[in-house]
């Protein structure tokens, strides 16, 4: 039978130094990918996270910054609103869009820096936007980040 | 290190496979041995690429091909690294004989996904990239890559026609290659003429989906007193990752992960892109093609797709890049795909390519990215 005493004291746990850790020791991000999920879905709000160093700003889910490996990153609620960097008018979709094509798939430039990433019902063709066009983040009826052309 | 070799190699035909991924892998992985002189009891390692077996409701693969080639003693690991399996699988068995741990191992990659549709097939390739930050955001797999273009086409302004000018390239091509999935030219009318999949590739902008199996054996030159075919030098074995989400990256005009492996694997070679007879690069997309050829410094930013429609990629041009098809028209089996273009190196430096010889060629590269270029890897081969 083991004796208490011999076995690593789980209180003491201290992520630094190794060791055995406690789930609730573990690093974690600014949001889990659960959190930033339903940010959009049912809050309406986009979350990203700014590194202190670099100044890089992500709406994905990291632990370090992807730049620079910085571990001080803040939570930063994002406008929604930018422009399009890059985009594409998608005819052949996903599963899980198969009721939507032709979209664009966009990739947006936020004012406040950063990119995000979501998808435009309204754009059925390559024609319809513009690299550098003003977009904003929308309220969606489905999964996905999704935006809508024009300023908010 | 040792001096490495690749002394056998061999492949299906790509396209339709009737045999599940696991017979296929074995089929192709007993081709290579025996290409190579050997017998399979000599293999010290099995490294497998088989990234979407689950599709096939198959994991662990790696043992039944042993067992299938009579060696179930000799252990094997499955290696995954999307688009990239296999290349990153030889990389792993590179490390291995080079390092001293075996002499003998086996490379194998095998896909098959024609049992699916093609909305499965879609999805499943969703998957090798950010699943919650981009393909729930509405991307499809050739969606990334057209952002890319959409981007290269945007700063270079280039025309369709040169990105046409790879298809119909890498088509003409894979005219001449047994192994190639689609064996017919096509015109350039043909690729214009194509419906748009994603804005701005066309339907012949794009790799097809594709089953097949190609294998490779690696060897420490001092096993090998007598090789029976003329081995590829291994000169450089180098790979690199780079941030995942695509829109994450510092510019869209290339593939971090490509110039970082490429810029490993010259200098493993103490070479430089202008020792470089020909290259199989991974053009998943025509886009793909023409960054990977920046990517690589072969070409400066900006100029291969133009370059392309100028013919200096041609068999017969200054600088013939994938004489094999390329994946736009050999096709590609996901995880065969970066063996396979050593198959084609292989068969070139055998004097086994037919119709699509690229002549004098002495130093060849291979460069196999993973999904959107969150891996990539470089290796250079020589003759002896």
């Amino acid at each position: 039978m083991l004796r208490a005493h011999l076995l690593p004291s789980l209180d003491r746990a201290d992520v630094s130094k190794g060791g055995i850790t406690r789930t609730e020791e573990l690093p974690h991000a600014t949001h889990s990918i659960v959190e930033y999920v339903h940010g959009y879905e049912e809050d309406r709000t986009l979350r990203g996270f700014r590194s202190k160093k670099c100044g890089f700003v992500t709406a994905t889910w990291s632990l370090r910054c992807p730049r620079c490996g910085e571990k001080d990153l803040t939570e930063v609620a994002l406008s929604g609103t930018g422009k399009v960097a890059a985009y594409t008018v998608q005819t052949v979709p996903s599963d899980e869009f198969l009721n939507e094509a032709p979209y664009a798939y966009v990739v947006v430039d936020l004012e406040e820096g950063g990119r995000i990433t979501g998808w435009m019902p309204e754009v059925r063709a390559e024609k319809d936007l513009a690299i550098g066009d003003q977009v904003h983040f929308v309220a969606s009826y489905k999964p996905g980040v999704q935006f809508a052309k024009g300023g908010t | 290190m040792r001096e490495t070799w690749v002394i056998g190699a061999a492949s299906n035909r790509f396209g339709k496979m009737k045999e599940s991924g696991r017979e296929a892998a074995t089929e192709v992985g007993l081709a290579a041995i025996e290409s190579a002189g050997i017998e399979p009891r000599q293999i010290g390692h099995t490294f497998v690429a088989n990234a979407f077996g689950v599709a096939e409701h198959q994991a662990h693969v790696g043992p039944l091909i042993n067992t299938g080639l009579g060696i179930p003693e000799v252990p094997s690991v499955t290696v995954e690294s999307a688009c990239s399996s296999s290349s990153a699988a030889l990389h792993e068995a590179y490390v291995h004989v080079a390092g001293g741990f075996c002499d003998f191992a086996l490379v194998v990659g095998a896909e098959k996904l024609s049992h699916l549709d093609t909305l499965a097939a879609t999805s499943y390739f969703a998957i090798g990239a950010d699943y919650p930050f981009e393909a729930k955001n509405g991307a499809t797999f050739p969606g990334l890559y057209a952002t890319l273009a959409n981007v290269y086409q945007h700063t270079y302004r280039t025309t369709p026609e040169m990105f046409g000018s790879i298809a119909v390239k890498n088509h003409a091509n894979a005219a001449l290659n047994p192994h190639a999935h689609f064996q017919k030219a096509i015109t350039m009318e043909t690729y214009l003429g194509s419906p748009m999949i994603a804005s701005p590739l066309r339907l012949y902008d794009c790799c097809p989906f594709s089953d097949g199996a190609a294998a490779v054996v690696v060897a420490a030159k001092e096993a090998v007193p007598h090789p029976v075919r003329e081995p590829l030098v291994v000169r450089a074995s180098a790979r690199a990752g780079s941030i995942a989400d695509m829109h994450d990256r510092p510019d869209l005009l290339g593939l971090p992960a490509a110039r970082a492996a490429g810029a490993a694997a010259f200098r493993q070679a103490k070479m430089g892109p202008e020792d470089i007879d020909f290259a199989e690069v991974h053009d998943c997309f025509t886009i793909a093609e023409a960054l990977a050829l920046e990517d690589l410094g072969f070409f400066p930013k900006g100029a291969a797709a133009r370059a392309s429609l100028d013919g200096a990629t041609a068999r017969d041009g200054k600088f013939p890049v994938n004489p094999s098809g390329g994946l736009k028209a050999k096709g590609h089996p996901v995880s065969a795909t970066g063996a396979s273009q050593v198959v084609e190196i292989f068969e070139q430096f055998n004097g086994l390519a037919g119709g699509r010889s690229v002549p004098h060629a002495e130093v060849a590269l291979a460069h196999n990215v993973g999904a959107t270029g969150g891996s990539c890897s470089v290796h250079i081969f020589s003759r002896r």
